[in-house]
């Protein structure tokens, strides 16, 4: 499965719910005891002489002369001039870490984005408000070159660049960057896959200390994001890096670009208590005075406590202990819980948002899959279609603030086809594709049978159970279609390894989606995804002795030679024009088959917070998902304690409850 | 007729006069009885319907589409709708008689509108209001215990079944045997029955039967031990001997002669036993380890409850109020036989 498409480090994954963990984790108490020393130096060296061509070193001479430097310069800048630096964010977690390491097991947990994805200053970043063609502002790179003929990006690291721990950033750390991923010690597979030798990424070549490049496999629309999403690892850091990586470096804090740390006080307090996690900002962060960055990460200090439930955090939001208040995008939170007129909106105390952004969607739904028996007949699932009502949970369990998903990869702008709308609601279809499959009596329960006696019955599975009712409410509607769903609520790990396993009649799940410059086929629908031998020699037949291939994304068991051609085709496409069509095309032959059950998109974020937290005008960027993802909050510490006195007395403020729909895409 | 000897009939009295166990167990046979027929009281389908000169009897009959009725669709037929329909007609001779509360377990009781929790309201016949989902609480309460009921009886069947047979069984034989089955005892007591349940529930769809396995495989141990000493003791008693000595085999021996006379031990057990069920269905569900969703339950109800105890505190306020007087019924009785069968007051042996 050695394949490319996206952003470095965005896997496509399950999209993980509310998980709460019923056991607790009994984490290794190990720390710095017993850890015998160890020093990689000798076998990196090796590694990288064995792996010349892979690791390649050239002198600053070699640097072509015609290359077009790019720094991202005439980008409109992030984050407020107004913001002002210091306070504390008080938020929650869900769950203790299991560990502070970034890859590897248990690594990729909500705690995560406090380390790395949200606090990592990488080569470059994507500016978060241009959409489009997509463009990159400078991280640790001061400039970049794309040479598209020789599929190379070139990099100047910014001689500011500095680690956490005082040391600068270098070529070399990239270099460690690639011996890192590409080693077994990790024990994360994709990682190893990814960075592998050809098969996004031909060579490294260092040209001095600062100055790099990185050559591709294929030329593609999105070479930019292959290189610039880049981040190097500390070389110094890992000198001890080995075979026991997992154990050794379980609780300790890896140096980081970003500014917010774990001292070494707080590395010894957690390791006795695990009631939560605090990160202190550095007092000279290397980017403190570099453009796009110098609003931003504005707290001295992020207070993390760990509250498992939703409604408890609700309440300790309330008492005003956590700053912003859980739970907003439920409509039962949003509408009941804290509505509008709540004393504390109502006077002012708490603020409330709606923020649309735009961005690709998760791909909620339902994956049929058409590699069982009965579901392999396009008419049942033509007919599930027509009788899943998705426009009554929209109406009614979300209240009219969700809508329709329509294609299978909504949310990519123009890349997103314009024109399909998902099947709703309609019994007399729905009757008529079950009827032309065979179900044509109801049987003594309502439920239609065929011919040999079999009912319209199928399992639909899923691993959200917070998102129960939707099923309920789905299940009920299709019964007037004589159609059975039993609801299966499992463990979302078990639930998702039955699903890859295509071991499922009807999944209800989703995949989560970075920001990305086109959607992505061949994972989800390509039959080489589906089964081990799809066709006959033919290479169009479906091959009658195939096995499910598990351990794939292809929910839907789709095998569609024509489908296949057009992937193959995309994915070694280098003009997005060519590619848009292709993804149209894909889209309807997608549609006519039927087996997604387009779901729903939530089109905005909401979000309620205390007074005291202050927002840039416009509040967030285009791109984002959650209000401090971009890190663009400040706190205004005196409002704190002004609003408290005024809680705990009857003072009021203007009252704020706003909309934000500068980036709005749907009606 | 079944003939009870003279010393379970003075235990019945004795069980009788206590006013407040006697009387709990009266009202815990009606509710049962009750729950039973169920349908017949809360449910959305209709107890009769007589339409064009045809009588429907749709409780028990099963699913009779819209169009019987001319209603126009292929689903089953909405009969609340249909008796407003009917009704408005005016004196055409068809009518529809609903139960006492008119609506199902597990349908939306206000289509069309938000799914959001809605107060009591008698007049609409949702007496403890609706669930998150626009369901009638009453009916899943009453549902809800009639699964508990059904789950506490099968456990109790199973647990006592199991328990006793091998109990007698140890006591009975003893020697290498008893040695051998103590241990293994030992060691199968020591695994969790929540975990397995929470471990099975989580990678299979579970129900009932599955559920009732598992506890009953993870909790018939502790019977184990009464009935073991219970049969060491009854078995060195001379009417044993006599038996044996006629030429009663061991399945007779115990289960003629050894049974009747520790069955005292056991009785104090059952409505322990039967409130320990209740209990432990009603957390699994709450956990969301329980029956699968939309199974009317009073741990969903609860866990819905607590997610909603400022909004909607009737939710929570049912099913915690159901929950209690079952249990303090199930706990009176309970009382009551123990004080009835204690040998203090009645032993032979003074």
């Amino acid at each position: 499965m050695n394949r490319h498409r996206t952003n470095p480090g965005s896997r496509p994954t399950a999209l993980l719910l509310l998980g709460a963990a019923l056991f607790a984790t009994a984490c290794g108490e190990g720390g710095e005891d017993a850890v015998e020393a160890y020093d990689n130096t000798e076998e990196v060296e090796a590694y990288y002489a064995a792996n010349a061509e892979f690791f390649r070193e050239a002198s600053p001479d070699d640097l072509p002369d015609d290359l077009a430097w790019e720094d991202g310069s005439d980008l409109p800048e992030l984050g407020s001039p107004e913001a002002v630096r210091g306070g504390e964010l008080r938020a929650r977690i869900q769950d203790f870490p299991r560990t502070l390491r970034t890859m590897g097991p248990d690594a990729n947990s909500s705690f995560r984005p406090y380390i790395l994805d949200d606090m990592t200053v990488r080569l470059a970043h994507l500016h978060p408000d241009i959409a489009g063609t997509h463009r990159y502002y400078p991280g640790l790179a001061e400039a970049w070159a794309m040479d598209s003929d020789g599929q190379r990006v070139y990099v100047r690291l910014d001689p500011d660049a500095r680690w956490s721990d005082g040391n600068p950033v270098t070529s070399d750390d990239m270099r460690f960057m690639f011996y890192f991923f590409q080693s077994p010690h990790i024990q994360d597979p994709w990682y190893n896959n990814w960075y592998g030798k050809d098969v996004n990424y031909t060579d490294l070549t260092v040209y001095d200390e600062r100055t790099f490049s990185i050559g591709l496999v294929d030329a593609r629309p999105n070479m930019a994001a292959l290189v610039l999403e880049l981040y190097p690892k500390p070389r110094e850091f890992h000198r001890d890096f080995g075979p026991d990586f997992v154990e050794r470096y379980q609780w300790r804090f890896t140096p980081t670009t970003g500014p917010f740390v774990l001292t070494d006080d707080e590395l010894e307090g957690i390791r006795t208590d695990r009631t939560g996690v605090s990160l202190e900002r550095l007092e000279d962060w290397w980017a403190d005075s570099k453009r796009n960055w110098r609003y931003r990460y504005n707290p001295d200090r992020i207070q993390l406590t760990v509250i498992r439930d939703t409604p408890k955090a609700f309440e300790a939001a309330l008492a005003g202990e956590l700053d912003f208040i859980g739970g907003m995008g439920l409509a039962e939170y949003w509408y009941d819980q804290l509505p509008d007129d709540h004393p504390l909106v109502e006077r002012g105390l708490i603020h409330k948002t709606t923020f649309y952004n735009d961005v690709p969607r998760p791909t909620y739904g339902l994956y049929i899959n058409a590699a069982q028996p009965i579901l392999g007949d396009r008419d049942v699932r033509l007919g599930i279609h027509y009788a899943s009502n998705w426009q009554l949970v929209l109406d009614q369990y979300f209240r009219g603030d969700y809508v329709r998903m329509n294609t299978t990869a909504d949310g990519y702008g123009d890349m997103t086809h314009p024109d399909i709308r998902a099947r709703a609601f309609d019994l007399a279809k729905a009757a008529e594709h079950f009827d032309e499959a065979g179900f044509t009596q109801r049987g003594p329960d309502g439920i239609l049978v065929n011919e040999q006696g079999q009912r319209l019955s199928f399992t639909l599975t899923t691993g959200y159970e917070s998102l129960a009712p939707v099923l309920n409410i789905l299940r009920q509607e299709a019964l007037k279609a004589g159609l059975e769903l039993q609801v299966e609520i499992l463990d979302s790990a078990t639930a998702w390894k039955k699903v890859q396993e295509k071991n499922h009649d009807i999944a209800f799940t989703a995949f989560g989606v970075g920001v990305e410059l086109y959607p992505r086929y061949w994972e989800f629908y390509h039959s080489a995804n589906a089964y081990d031998v799809p066709y006959l020699e033919d290479g169009s037949t479906p091959n009658p002795d195939r096995s499910p291939n598990p351990q794939t994304n292809n929910f839907l068991s789709t095998a569609i030679p024509e489908l296949d051609a057009l992937i193959d085709a995309y994915d070694t496409s280098d003009d997005l024009d060519e590619m848009r069509e292709m993804a149209y095309r894909m889209e309807e032959i997608l549609y006519a088959d039927g087996s997604f059950v387009p779901g729903f998109v939530t089109p905005f974020y909401r979000t309620a917070y205390w007074r005291w937290m202050r927002f840039p005008e416009g509040f967030d960027v285009r791109f984002s998902g959650a209000p401090t993802e971009y890190n663009l909050y400040w706190i205004d510490e005196s409002a704190r304690t002004e609003t408290m006195e005024a809680r705990r007395g009857d003072g009021t403020f203007p009252r704020s409850v706003t909309s934000y729909d500068q980036w709005r895409t749907t009606p | 007729m079944i003939r009870l000897d003279p010393l379970a009939l003075k235990k019945l009295r004795r069980f009788k006069s206590i006013r407040r166990g006697y009387w709990s167990l009266v009202a815990l046979v009606v509710m049962l009885a009750l729950a039973c027929v169920a349908e017949l009281l809360v449910n959305h389908r209709a107890l009769v319907v007589r339409y064009e000169g045809e009588l429907y009897f749709p409780t028990y009959a099963g699913f009779i589409p819209g169009t019987e009725f001319d209603l126009g669709y292929a689903y089953e037929t909405n009969y609340r709708e249909l008796q407003e329909r009917l009704e408005a007609q005016g004196n055409s001779g068809n009518f529809v008689v609903m139960p006492l509360i008119p609506y199902g377990p597990l349908e939306n009781a206000y289509p069309g509108e938000f799914f959001m929790p809605r107060s009591p309201d008698i007049g609409k016949g949702h007496w403890l209001g609706t669930d998150t989902q626009n369901r009638d609480v009453l009916a899943r309460v009453v549902y809800g215990f009639r699964y508990a009921m059904i789950f506490a009886f099968g456990f109790m069947a199973g647990v006592y079944i199991l328990g006793i047979l091998l109990g007698c069984l140890m006591g009975y034989f003893g020697g290498g045997f008893d040695l051998a089955v103590q241990r293994l005892i030992e060691i199968w007591s020591n695994i969790n029955f929540l975990y397995v349940v929470i471990i099975a529930t989580s990678i299979i769809r579970p129900n009932l039967g599955l559920l009732l396995v598992i506890t009953v495989a993870f909790s018939w141990t502790a019977m184990t031990y009464y009935m073991r000493t219970a049969t060491y003791k009854e078995k060195a008693r001379d009417y044993v001997a006599a038996a044996q000595v006629l030429g009663a085999g061991p399945g007779r021996v115990i289960f003629t002669h050894i049974l009747p006379n520790t069955v005292s031990t056991i009785v104090t057990f059952i409505p322990f036993t039967v409130a320990g069920a209740i209990t432990a269905l009603t957390a699994l569900d709450f956990l969301g380890f329980g029956l699968p969703p939309p199974t009317p339950s009073w741990g969903e109800l609860l866990k819905q409850g607590t997610q909603t105890l400022k909004t909607a505190p009737w939710i929570v306020s049912s099913a915690f109020t159901a929950m209690v007087i079952v249990l303090t019924l199930v706990t009176f009785v309970g009382e009551a036989i123990r004080e009835a069968v204690d040998p203090k007051q009645f032993t032979l042996y003074e």
